[in-house]
């Protein structure tokens, strides 16, 4: 009887031992003797909301459960480009960091960031995300340095009850918003007429202003043969600022402030938060923004989510590409292969891995309901991963915590699912430097009454392609 | 007993000698490590073209041609001295104008002091931040709400290209005025009060007193105090970085904010962002030689 005791026993610890690995990672992936201390950068800081903190303490706890070798040093730390390189050169970043897609090409080319091919292959998950994201994160050599956190799509967000105070209101009490560049720009005449406030925020400091110039040029047509930056037959790297397509963009650009008079008075000091303040308190009825960024104006600047709304980027008279980017996950140049296994078990842990069981389906629910009970839209994610199943469970978990009138984004989704807009990732090389060049141009025009289009674009131009000549050319 | 004695005074100084080389044993590590070798750490990286902090091969003085060949070089060098020229309009004859005024305040000298010098003790970056809302060109602005009350029109004033660095520079004299001042009142009290007594007795006026006693004694304090200044100016950085990120159009970009550009703004090139340091260095070296010639061409005629 003992002995049938003592087996039931061995088989229910078994049993349970299984049941708290987390289901679909690869056999054998994670030694639970593993031992070793991670840095675990973005963790929230003291001033997070509470419901934020008990989240993070609560991935602590599984970890320490799951892997009680495996020492968690949670860091504040919250990447840019400028802090990062003297850590990443003194030994002192975090094993885990989360930079925008747009740096990981020059992170990899500068020897700053550490190969996780291994530990990725050691999970199973480098065939579950998308063949883009994989150039976007390996080298030359095919070795990846990185994984998808999470996409956006850019698109624009509306305060509706500037809206309304200008009659750009349906029956349905829904918005009448802009299809178009050129409705863009009527409507926000209207809207400055009835209402005094700026139709439309455009932060031009710094390098947002060509971040966001970028996706208007394309649906002027500066795509194909006509992009600002594309590879001749030498494989040798040309800017083309000045294709008519470019110069009709930034001649758009000058009339929403002469012309239409639509822009906030400060646009070349507005910069990506200041936009979304302006939407937030009301100052601004249109801003350019992603559906990773609908907390910004509504819980974190107290707009009503029943006033807000989520439309599909503008188009252009060549065409409708709304700008795809996103997050990713990226590690020290300096981790182990165990402190690289450690991460993506960290990783699955917080559910950012495609993998599926109750634990982190639980901690999916948490964060959704945390993003609720701020006041925050939830709202379907874009998945960077291919994992139906995965992606399937998630939208789950955000119809169950859906807390907004689905009227105000569905052509924003719809856009996405049905095709109606080409999605399209940032420029390929030196994408901040390129937004830092048109960004001038744009000052130029917006505080110049009068100014040349082609003069600026031609300097503009001569100026990136001497930064492209030095630091890919001729390199 | 010659020789000893000799031999004895050569120990004692020696012991000396060991003593204050003891002494300034700390400082000159401090130094060497935290200033001498960055700087010439900065001029070496200059000569070379760099990867992130990594020195890739030596390129002589190409660093120094592309930079200084950039359209976005003039216009920082120009609005460099743009930024010093109203710095010293504005900035200069303030503080000693304040030292004055507390100087000859009767009561409240206590209270005049700490006001003046409150703008200092601020973290720099709130009030930038401070600022930056008073002179926002939206209507809600602070200074558009007060015009507002006056029937005027909201204004655009960090936007304007004209207006930027003047305003700029107002910021920076309102935090830096009221510090200056007080090393301008310490001069002050040291001037012989038997002077003023005597000018008094002669039926000297306030401003003659100014001028012919106050403005004479402060002279070498005002120089040093200038050039100070201009160094100061000269590395202009993160007030137009927070307000204007060196915008519109590049309009109030200083040479330390291309400097930063080059290093962390999206290039990571630290051999141009190193040229552009060691100009700066030269500029200000210049600068202040020709100064200290001037200084000690007046010292002599003295």
């Amino acid at each position: 009887m003992n002995r049938l005791l003592k087996n039931v026993s061995l088989v229910l610890v078994l049993c349970l031992l299984f049941a708290a690995l987390p289901a679909g990672m690869a056999e054998g992936a994670v030694d639970p003797d593993l031992t070793c201390t991670i840095t675990l950068g973005n963790w929230p800081a003291d001033t997070a909301p509470e419901a934020e903190k008990a989240l993070f303490e609560g991935y602590k706890a599984t970890m320490a459960r799951l892997y009680p070798n495996v020492t968690l040093v949670p860091d504040y730390y919250s990447y840019t480009l400028s802090n990062y390189v003297p850590m990443a050169k003194g030994n002192t970043a975090p094993s885990i960091f989360q930079p925008p897609f747009t740096d990981p090409q020059l992170l990899i080319s500068q020897h700053l960031v550490g190969d996780v091919t291994d530990a990725l292959e050691a999970y199973g998950v480098l065939d579950k995300f998308s063949p883009s994201y994989v150039e976007m994160l390996a080298d030359e050599n095919g070795r990846i340095y990185g994984l998808p956190r999470d996409g956006y799509v850019l698109g624009m967000h509306i305060n509706i009850d500037l809206f309304r105070q200008a009659g750009l209101i349906d029956e349905e009490g829904l918005p009448i918003y802009p299809k178009t560049l050129q409705e863009m720009a009527e409507y926000g005449q209207i809207i400055r007429e009835k209402t005094g406030k700026a139709g439309l925020v455009f932060p031009a400091s710094e390098t947002y202003g060509g971040w966001l110039f970028t996706n208007i040029a394309w649906n002027f047509g500066c795509v194909g043969d006509s992009a600002l930056e594309y590879q001749d037959e030498d494989g040798r790297w040309v800017c083309n600022f000045t294709s008519p397509e470019c110069v009709k963009a930034m001649e758009f650009m000058r009339d929403l402030k002469w012309k239409y008079d639509i822009l906030n008075a400060d646009a070349t000091t507005t910069d990506w938060a200041g936009a979304h303040s302006l939407l937030g308190t009301g100052e601004a009825a249109m801003n350019f923004a992603a559906d990773d960024s609908v907390d910004q104006p509504t819980a974190n600047k107290g707009l009503p989510v029943e006033d807000f709304a989520l439309i599909p980027f503008p188009a252009g008279e060549a065409g409708r590409y709304a700008l795809a980017g996103g997050t990713c996950y990226m590690f020290a140049p300096n981790i182990t292969k165990d402190q690289g296994i450690a991460l993506m078990a960290y990783l699955q842990v917080i559910g950012k891995l495609p993998f599926l069981n109750d634990e982190i389906i639980a901690g999916m629910r948490a964060d959704y309901a945390a993003k609720r009970d701020r006041g925050a839209p939830v709202l379907p994610a874009i998945s960077a991963w291919t994992d139906e199943e995965y992606n399937a469970a998630k939208q789950a978990i955000v119809d169950e915590y859906c807390n907004v009138d689905m009227r105000l984004y569905r052509d924003f989704f719809d856009s996405l699912s049905e095709g109606t807009i080409t999605l399209k990732s940032e420029e390929p090389v030196f994408a901040q430097q390129l937004y830092r060049e048109l960004t001038a141009v744009i000052q130029r025009m917006i505080t110049r009454e009068g100014a040349d289009v082609m003069k600026a674009l031609q300097k503009a131009q001569d100026s990136f392609q001497e930064y492209l000549d030095d630091e890919i050319n001729d390199y | 007993m010659d020789g000893k004695s000799t031999r004895a005074r050569r120990r004692g100084k020696t012991g000396e000698n060991i003593k204050s080389w003891l002494i300034m044993l700390p400082g000159l590590l401090l130094m060497t490590f935290f200033v001498w070798e960055p700087l010439f750490e900065s001029i070496r990286m200059s000569l070379y073209k760099t990867r992130n902090v990594e020195l890739v091969r030596y390129i002589g003085l190409d660093n120094f041609i592309s930079v200084m060949s950039k359209d976005d070089f003039l216009q920082a060098l120009t609005n460099t001295f743009t930024y010093t020229f109203w710095s010293l309009l504005i900035g200069f004859g303030l503080p000693i104008l304040l030292a004055l005024l507390i100087g000859e305040t009767r009561r409240g000298k206590g209270f005049f002091r700490t006001a003046a010098y409150l703008p200092n003790m601020l973290p720099g970056l709130a009030v930038i931040i401070l600022w930056s809302a008073f002179f926002s060109g939206e209507k809600s602005g602070v200074l558009n709400i007060l015009l507002g009350r006056l029937g005027v029109p909201p204004q655009s004033y960090l936007t304007n290209y004209r207006l930027v660095i003047p305003i700029i520079i107002v910021i920076a004299t309102w935090k830096g005025a009221g510090a200056t001042a007080l090393i301008y009142m310490a001069g002050m009290s040291g001037i012989n009060a038997e002077l003023y007594e005597a000018a008094a007795i002669d039926g000297a006026t306030v401003w003659q007193r100014v001028v012919h006693i106050l403005l004479p004694a402060i002279r070498k304090l005002a120089g040093t105090l200038l050039i100070l200044q201009i160094i100061s100016v000269f590395q202009i950085m993160y007030e137009p970085m927070v307000l204007t990120k060196g915008g519109p159009d590049n309009a109030s970009l200083s040479l330390m904010q291309l400097m930063w550009q080059y290093a962390f703004g999206g290039s990571m090139n630290y051999g141009k962002a190193s040229a552009v340091a060691v100009i700066v260095t030269v500029i200000l070296l210049l600068m202040t030689a020709v100064y200290s010639y001037f200084n000690r061409k007046e010292s002599d005629w003295d």
